[in-house]
């Protein structure tokens, strides 16, 4: 048996969800497999019951030719099969040997061998030149020092099976640099190498094949040899389009929304919109185009008055409106659907009326002075319930009884009824179903048409394509291209991914 | 992590609603008790009631008996008719007993309630209470030569402030620097417990004048202008004050606040989701603040309403017994029995005040219990009502989990990504 | 906590943290001198060192020093006035409240139960579960205690029945912790009010009105030979209760065991990120279960300790918030057990000082008794730099 690893028709469910369809993923030793796809292909559950998080409904797993079942990470372990997870799995207030010896620490009697555990990382450190210190405390390291701790941890536990979740998408270039060096050094060495990522780029520098996954199911496995950025592109997108919105031709008017420079940071301090700027006129829509992590969440949450600014300005109507916070965008006419509903868009413990008066419950319309005016709250209510056919629930319900789909109605109705200049929709049909999807996107341009401005910001490429009047990609922090909503899939694709930086320097 | 809300039908997103959401214990406990109904705050009761029953039943007594007695001695037993002549007496003044222990545990109660609305778990209604009483001592006892009205008035309002100013240190913790407010209550309560023996104690600053009682470590007695007027029973035997109204009228300014006004609005958004709060343009951190002051409001008025009311003065080792197992304590079992609800305190502190005042030495008919074995039996129901609530948290996640699979079979299938992190 | 403070520093001269040292030892200094048994009678000498103190405290916060240098501060800020005070009180009194071996000794009284208890908060925390229920497992130890020191006869076989309560108590917060993922916070808080109901009334109900009986076996003091007779070491430490040298011990052992063995890495992983843990195949709820077990054991040791060591009878409620000081201490001490035994120290001498100090002034003396709770508000609020409580602490883990 030539396979380190064969992973034989694996279908894993959640509910009427299939996350994987029938897979097959094989690898062999000292070779690096890339599993290539976009958000939600089902890379990383099938990733997951490899390391044993889920138990397959279907499909069976050999390592080293012999069919095995794995129930936990720790079986997985024994089977030399190591993760790297994406959010790395190391307690911030030890040492990187602590971390990586923990729980197959080296003992001398009762105690812990600290000498012997700094020696091993030393040792393997050295073998595959991950340059780390033993001692150093891994809050106090860099991301790029951190993925190394994880890469020593799953060699000190003897993986011969390298399992990589999107590996470079904390990593600064040079990071990512120095990390192919290391996974040369571990392929020559014979271990298998499974490299999770959607940039197309770094699929091609480093992987020998690659697997692409589509929706749950595997479009096709090619070696990298003789593909390019545009066929990996092609497999990865597919070419049907499922949802194509009906739309007259956008009729853009003054500026609503500039922003200027735009530097903001993530909530670790590190710079996440690096100097964008980005104008969005009245009757348009704007998608913001990228990978997940490129910054576009803290551009919208700076936007919305939820991130401070750190350099540059954010003016609507041209009023200067940098550092006026969430209440204050939203009094002059910024409205944000939120990217996730249940951890900000909404209260799940209010009722729809509670919900639906979240931006304006102090304001005339819906309370008397101090005192709330729950008629009013209700009356409106109604009224949107009906006007946005919010089902499954009246005013008096509780937010928490409605379906995803029928939550974001409430979300939208209540950022309509703010009558805003600019409407930030962020993610604004993730986790709907297809009718709740084109209520949202009929939804999106009809508000188009009606002359307000819309900042769309998307990762999927076909929600992008259908509803944008013009496409921004953010790539790193920065806007790196703009494009017309029939720019192939291909060519943006590959600017999403860092490839087509130069080509579209211009723009 | 997860204790949290189940995904909704239509998506598959595990991870995303754990993070950040209803971070604090406290407004994850909150938001579980709008969803429970009237009828787990009454098996709970039940529940710690009947494990009570077992205790007295294997220390050899008769739990049937027991319970009866503790019944009468609360003086309950005045609502029925049938209940006459010197036994009718007896009631009443029993009754009077128990309403008079109502008010501080409706008030204390309120000082939890309120915190737990905004996801803050106030543990300091003891301290807030007692320096609420020292300050209401002292202003009582002092400028004997007021107008009674005004007196009283001022007493109040000095009392209710002091409290809100004691909580206000650990709301403005929080706000500011974000330490624990359980912590910061903690202490706070112990602080003011040894303040109140340093102040009371023999040459401490506040200890009483009269010269005869110089080696009693006791405080003045407020004057009779500032006491508060008895409407039922014998102001010589400890008849019900007027405080009762004010506790009543505390609990419609608590409703009217929390249910119907901009500021209770926010105040709730905050505590079942700190995050959408923000989102909406609250101030977060002013709101933890300002929901302190105003829990310690309702606790210092409670120190101060049983000083003005019936107790009159402080003796320094009332200030030491009450730092275990003191009254104030009790606000936390009635405001989770009362699930944070202005009616649901009033409810839950009639239950306690009828549970301490009728297990009293004064209540308790000794030929059936010992009025001391039945103090413990408090404290340990009170124990069992605090540890059941606790962890109902975890019932009602298994009744919503139940319902939500059940609705989740129903729905039409949803085309959504599965990719879960 | 020591991050690159010293990096803006004015190297030069004098490296601030020792500056900022020197402080702090300066203003001890300043009143030291004032009291027996050098008691210098002038205060200018104590007052110049107290001000050099501040100097230097000064010195470490330019320095970039901050925590240090404001200790310092508050060092020969307090030596300087407590000095002042000493020299205007009469020498008779201040002889009689600065004994030095007898202070000592009545602080280690005082410091033994907060020792214990603050180690069990210390187990139960790194391990990621609060426990503000110490209260409740040392009342049960103290109460089941001298209730099996005097059924059994034994103060031995009495310890272990505390010990055996603590631990039932902890396993019922281990149990609604971890299993029913209760609020950790409600759930220690209902073991306080169960364990005070409980031993109350068993304690009513065995011994009546006329409480525990005199004669109860009780925990033995160690004499030391060589030392005993010494007349300061003597007074000092010459008789101490055997729990006392135990408490010593295991912070030295808790410590090893923490910091210097696989088990005690593991645990610390569970308090802090359990999801890593578990990856790397630990199990979290066992680990927890453990931890919270033995954490009420040794609280409960406290208490016993209260009962048949210090004390020799029981009566209600007689803990009286010594739990919440240990968890004070637990906090004060930065989840160290080395630190909270520095934290148990020194609320002990403050109660040391407080029982000592009527002899000035019989009401303001009893204000050294909120000083634990003082100077722990002032840590939590950050003042003196963040206290950082293990990460996933509070947290009910569930697993993927």
């Amino acid at each position: 048996m030539e396979y380190a690893l064969e992973l034989r028709g694996i279908t894993k469910r959640f509910g009427p969800i299939v996350a994987n369809d029938a897979v097959d993923f094989d690898l062999k030793p000292g070779e690096v497999h890339a599993l290539l796809g976009e958000n939600g292909a089902g890379k990383s559950t099938l990733m997951s019951v490899l390391y044993g998080l889920y138990t397959p409904d279907e499909g069976e797993i050999r390592v080293d030719g012999r069919p095995v079942t794995i129930n936990s990470p720790l079986e997985a372990i024994d089977l030399g099969i190591g993760m790297v997870h994406q959010h790395f799995m190391l307690v911030p207030v030890m040492t990187v040997a602590e971390n990586i010896v923990l729980a197959q620490e080296p003992t001398k009697g009762a105690l812990l061998d600290v000498d012997a555990s700094k020696a091993r990382v030393r040792e393997l450190s050295e073998r595959y030149g991950l340059a780390v210190n033993p001692d150093a405390r891994v809050e106090d390291i860099t991301v790029g020092m951190q993925q190394r701790v994880e890469i020593l941890r799953a060699l000190y536990r003897g993986a011969r099976i390298l399992v990589l979740d999107e590996p470079t998408a904390v990593l600064t270039a040079q990071e990512a640099n120095d990390l192919f060096r290391v996974l040369e050094a571990l392929k020559a060495d014979g271990t298998g190498i499974v490299f999770i990522s959607h940039k197309l780029n770094e699929v091609l520098e480093i992987a020998d094949r690659v697997t692409v996954l589509r929706r749950g199911k595997r479009i096709d496995t090619v070696p990298t040899q003789g593909a390019t950025e545009e066929s990996l592109a092609r497999l990865m997108v597919g070419r049907e389009v499922l949802l194509r919105v009906e739309k007259p031709p956008a009729q853009p008017k003054e500026a609503v929304l500039e922003v200027t420079d735009l530097e903001v940071s993530d909530d670790r301090g590190l710079p996440a919109v690096r100097g964008a700027s980005l104008t969005i006129r009245a009757g348009e829509i704007v998608a913001l185009a990228g990978v997940d992590g490129n910054g576009q969440s803290e551009l919208v949450e700076a936007v919305t008055g939820l991130r401070p600014v750190q350099t540059g300005t954010i003016r609507v109507g041209g009023t200067d409106l940098t550092d006026s916070g969430a209440r204050g965008m939203v009094r002059h006419g910024v409205s944000h659907i939120a990217e996730d509903r249940h951890r900000r868009g909404l209260v799940l413990n209010f009722t729809l009326a509670e919900n639906l008066a979240l931006r304006e419950y102090n304001t005339p319309k819906l309370s008397n002075g101090w005192l709330l005016s729950l008629k009013r709250m209700r009356d409106r209510a109604r009224g949107l319930i009906r006007e946005y056919d919010v089902r499954g629930g009246g005013p008096s319900s509780l937010a928490l009884s409605l379906s995803g789909g029928n939550q974001q109605k409430v979300v939208i109705a209540r950022e309509i009824a703010c009558n805003p200049r600019v409407l930030v929709a962020a993610q604004p049909t993730r986790g709907l179903d297809v009718g709740a999807i084109e209520f949202v996107h009929r939804r999106l341009v009809s508000e188009r048409d009606a002359g307000r401005g819309i900042l769309l910001m998307s990762l999927e490429f076909e929600e992008v394509r259908s509803l944008a009047d013009r496409i921004l990609v953010i790539y790193e922090g920065e806007i790196v291209g703009e494009f017309p909503p029939d720019v192939s899939e291909e060519e943006l694709g590959i600017a999403m991914t860092g490839g087509g930086r130069q080509r579209e320097a211009a723009a | 992590m997860s204790t949290e809300l189940e995904p909704q039908p239509g998506e598959v997103e595990g991870e995303e609603i754990a993070e950040g959401y209803a971070q604090t214990p406290a407004a994850r406990l909150a938001a579980y008790f709008d969803g429970g109904g009237v009828l787990v705050p009454v098996l709970t009761a039940v529940l710690a009631f009947f494990v009570g029953g077992l205790v007295i039943l294997i220390t050899g007594h008769n739990p049937l008996s027991t319970y009866k007695a503790i019944f009468n001695g609360s003086g309950l037993n005045w609502i029925f008719p049938w209940v006459s002549g010197s036994e009718r007496t007896t009631a009443a003044l029993n009754l009077q007993q128990t309403l008079i222990i109502t008010v501080p545990l409706i008030l204390t109660g309120l000082a939890v309630a309120f915190a737990f609305r905004c996801g803050l778990f106030n543990i300091g209604g003891l301290g807030q209470y007692l320096v609420g009483g020292y300050i209401a001592v002292w202003v009582g006892s002092s400028f004997a030569g007021m107008p009674s009205v005004l007196h009283i008035i001022f007493a109040i309002v000095a009392g209710t402030l002091g409290g809100a100013a004691w909580a206000g240190i650990a709301g403005l913790l929080k706000a500011t620097v974000g330490a624990h407010e359980v912590i910061s209550t903690i202490m706070l309560n112990w602080i003011a417990v040894w303040l109140g023996a340093y102040l009371f104690a023999l040459n401490g600053p506040l200890q009483n004048t009269d010269p005869s009682q110089q080696s009693v470590p006791i405080s003045n007695d407020i004057v009779a202008g500032a006491k508060l007027p008895v409407f039922w029973g014998d102001p010589e035997l400890q008849g019900l004050h007027i405080g009762i109204f004010i506790a009543l009228a505390a609990v419609v300014v608590f409703w009217l606040v929390l249910n119907r006004s901009t500021t209770g609005y926010e105040v709730r958004a905050v505590g079942f989701n700190p995050e959408a709060a923000r989102y909406g343009g609250i101030n977060v951190s002013w709101n933890y603040f300002l929901v302190m002051a105003v829990c310690g409001a309702f606790a210092g008025l409670a120190g101060t309403l049983d000083l003005l009311g019936w107790q009159f003065h402080i003796a320094t080792n009332d200030v030491l017994n009450s730092a275990s197992g003191g009254l104030a304590f009790f606000g936390i079992a009635v405001a989770l029995l009362g699930r944070n609800t202005a009616s649901g305190t009033v409810i839950a502190a009639l239950l306690f005040g009828a549970l301490l005042s009728g297990t009293s030495q004064r209540n308790l008919d000794p030929n059936i219990f010992e009025p001391e074995l039945a103090g413990n039996l408090t404290f340990i129901i009170q124990g069992l009502v605090v540890l059941i609530v606790s962890a109902d948290v975890i019932v009602l996640t298994m009744l919503r989990r139940g319902r939500s699979m059940f609705k989740r079979r129903s729905a039409t299938a949803p085309a959504a990504k599965a990719e879960a992190s | 906590m020591s991050t690159a403070v010293a990096t803006a520093a004015p190297t030069r001269a004098v490296n601030p943290r020792h500056a900022g040292w020197a402080g702090i030892v300066l203003g001890f200094v300043a009143w030291f001198i004032a009291l027996p048994p050098a008691e210098v009678r002038t205060p200018v000498p104590s007052i110049l060192i107290a001000l050099l103190a501040i100097t230097a405290g000064a010195w470490a916060i330019y320095g970039g020093e901050k925590r240090f240098g404001g200790w310092a501060i508050a060092a020969g800020i307090i030596g300087g006035a407590g000095a002042y005070a000493s020299t205007q009180s009469g020498t008779g009194h201040l002889e009689d409240v600065v004994t030095w071996s007898a202070l000592i000794a009545a602080t280690l009284r005082y410091a033994t139960p907060l020792v214990f208890g603050a180690l069990g908060g210390i187990m139960s925390e790194r391990s990621g579960v609060v426990n503000v229920g110490l209260e409740g497992m040392m009342l049960m130890g103290a109460f089941f205690g001298i209730f099996g020191a005097d059924l059994l006869d034994s103060w031995f076989l009495g310890l272990l029945v505390g010990m055996a309560a603590g631990g039932l108590l902890a396993f019922v917060h281990a149990f609604f912790s971890i299993n029913l993922r209760a609020d950790q916070i409600v759930s220690g808080m209902a073991l306080n009010f169960l364990a005070l109901g409980v031993t109350g009334y068993i304690f009513l109900d065995h011994y009546g009105d006329q409480g525990t009986p005199d004669n109860i076996s009780r925990i033995p003091d160690i004499s030391i030979p060589g030392i005993k007779n010494l007349s300061f070491f003597g007074d000092a430490i010459g008789r101490t209760n055997t729990l006392t040298w135990v408490a010593l011990i295991l912070v030295v052992l808790l410590t090893i065991f923490l910091f210097r063995t696989p088990q005690g890495l593991r645990l610390r992983s569970v308090g802090e990120h359990p999801r890593a843990a578990e990856t790397v195949g630990i199990s979290v709820p066992r680990t927890r279960y453990l931890a919270v077990i033995s954490s009420g054991v040794l609280a409960a040791m406290g208490g016993a300790y209260l009962s048949i060591g210090f004390i020799g009878s029981f009566n209600q409620g007689m803990t009286a918030g010594r739990g919440f000081i240990a968890l004070a201490a637990v906090i004060f001490g930065k989840w160290y057990p080395g630190g909270a035994l520095g934290a148990a120290l020194l609320f002990g001498f403050s109660t040391a000082l407080a029982q000592r100090l009527p002899a000035f002034s019989p009401s303001g003396a009893v204000l050294f008794q909120a000083l634990p709770y003082v100077l722990t508000l002032i840590a939590v609020a950050g003042v003196i730099g963040r206290s950082r409580p293990p990460a996933a602490v509070g947290q009910p883990y569930v697993k993927e």
